[in-house]
């Protein structure tokens, strides 16, 4: 199969076109080889001053990882639940009600089970705080019947204390059966209401 | 030189009155009265000593988050030898030639077998003992536990300022002043600025 050969005209007009961007580009190349001469970084490629661009750069690096958190913050993803990896399907509701231990279930309930107790799960909501802290709030009880109450909630570990410094700090659990506590109570109140 | 040996002296120390090696306000070691110490120099320099006596590992792995607190505080008693680098000027002063009977008492033969026993421990933490140069420690680098766990590995404990990095058996604990991360054998808590990402083996609801 033979292939013919196609002679193409080229205008005028377009012949000066691509004189023109031909001389476009060479001097394009004299500027790039001006500046990397400029910089000593010829050897390195071509040299970029990005000023202060890299500050932006970690401006909204920042700002996106700010924002990923939020949005995962939002789903089912983080809270006390944390990232469910289990192989296992989740056990649809009142299926898995054997498994729970029922003696460290009601240790939870007798913990929660004092009005004391719970005041001071609410003074820990708002942060961690010392015993002296806890005393001035809740001055109506002694020193040893809140280091005795404490003690309960620890053991239950709704609350846990730092070594070193003392304070005592509310924990996931904690804040989650507090938060079901005063759900419930609310919801009884209005209950009794109607 | 490019290699460079830590090594041990020969003398026998006591510490004379408890001591808090160091201390942060998520963690602190001390080592009790009438403890034993030997020190640990690299040339001329004192970088560290190796303990052995009554002592105690405090540190606060809890990661406060908006959520409530996660982790448990690790109380550990320190009964065994145990190696620090670090700042030794404070601690200087608070040393003083071990008599034989102290060192009897410590269930030692005589000094010999203290330092012995230091040695091995040294060589242990540190390979053959010979190090690069820029691998040793310097003080503006904090302070270096490391403390023999059951695995005949060791627990190494970092304290640099507020910075800490804490690596157990089944513990690993990063800290700075926003930052922290907590790696337990059923989850990964990594926090920044008291906000938690959490990953967990079990699921509860």
């Amino acid at each position: 199969m033979k292939i013919k050969k196609v002679k193409i005209e080229l205008s005028e007009e377009i012949k000066e076109e691509m004189k023109k961007l031909r001389e476009e580009v060479a001097r394009l190349k004299e500027q790039l080889e001006d500046v990397t001469d400029r910089e000593g970084r010829k050897s390195r490629g071509i040299f970029i001053d990005i000023g202060n661009a890299h500050e932006y750069v970690e401006d909204v690096m920042e700002s996106v990882a700010e924002g990923i958190h939020g949005e995962l913050h939002k789903c089912i993803l983080i809270g006390p639940g944390g990232v469910r990896i289990a192989k296992k399907e989740r056990l649809p509701l009142g299926e898995g009600e054997a498994e729970v231990s029922f003696p460290k279930a009601a240790e939870v309930m007798s913990a929660l089970g004092h009005e004391y107790r719970l005041r001071i799960l609410k003074e820990l909501v708002s942060g961690g705080k010392y015993v002296n802290e806890l005393q001035e709030k809740l001055s109506e009880i002694t020193s040893s019947t809140l280091s005795s109450h404490l003690k309960v909630l620890e053991e239950a570990g709704l609350v846990v204390q730092e070594k070193v410094r003392g304070r005592y700090l509310i924990t996931i659990p904690g804040r989650t059966a507090y938060k079901m506590t005063t759900r419930i109570t609310r919801f009884l109140e209005r209950g009794s209401h109607e | 030189m490019i290699w460079q040996n830590y090594q041990l002296d020969s003398s026998v120390l006591k510490v004379t009155e408890g001591l808090t090696l160091w201390q942060v306000e998520k963690g602190k070691v001390d080592i009790s009265k009438d403890s034993l110490a030997v020190p640990i120099k690299l040339g001329n320099r004192l970088e560290g000593y190796v303990f052995h006596g009554q002592g105690g590992l405090l540190l606060d792995t809890i990661i406060e988050t908006e959520e409530g607190a996660i982790g448990k505080p690790i109380e550990k008693e320190l009964d065994e030898s145990f190696l620090m680098l670090g700042n030794t000027e404070k601690i200087q002063q608070y040393l003083e030639p071990a008599s034989k009977d102290k060192i009897r008492e410590m269930k030692y033969e005589n000094e010999q077998s203290f330092v012995t026993e230091a040695k091995d421990l040294l060589d242990r933490f540190l390979g053959n003992g010979r190090i690069h140069k820029h691998q040793c420690w310097s003080y503006n680098r904090g302070s270096i536990f490391a403390f023999p766990n059951k695995a005949n590995k060791f627990d190494i404990l970092i304290g640099n300022g507020s910075k800490i990095v804490y690596k157990a058996i089944n513990t690993v604990f990063v800290s700075s002043d926003k930052n922290v991360v907590l790696k337990t054998p059923d989850e990964v808590i990594l926090a920044r600025n008291k906000k938690p990402f959490i990953i967990r083996k079990q699921f509860f609801p």
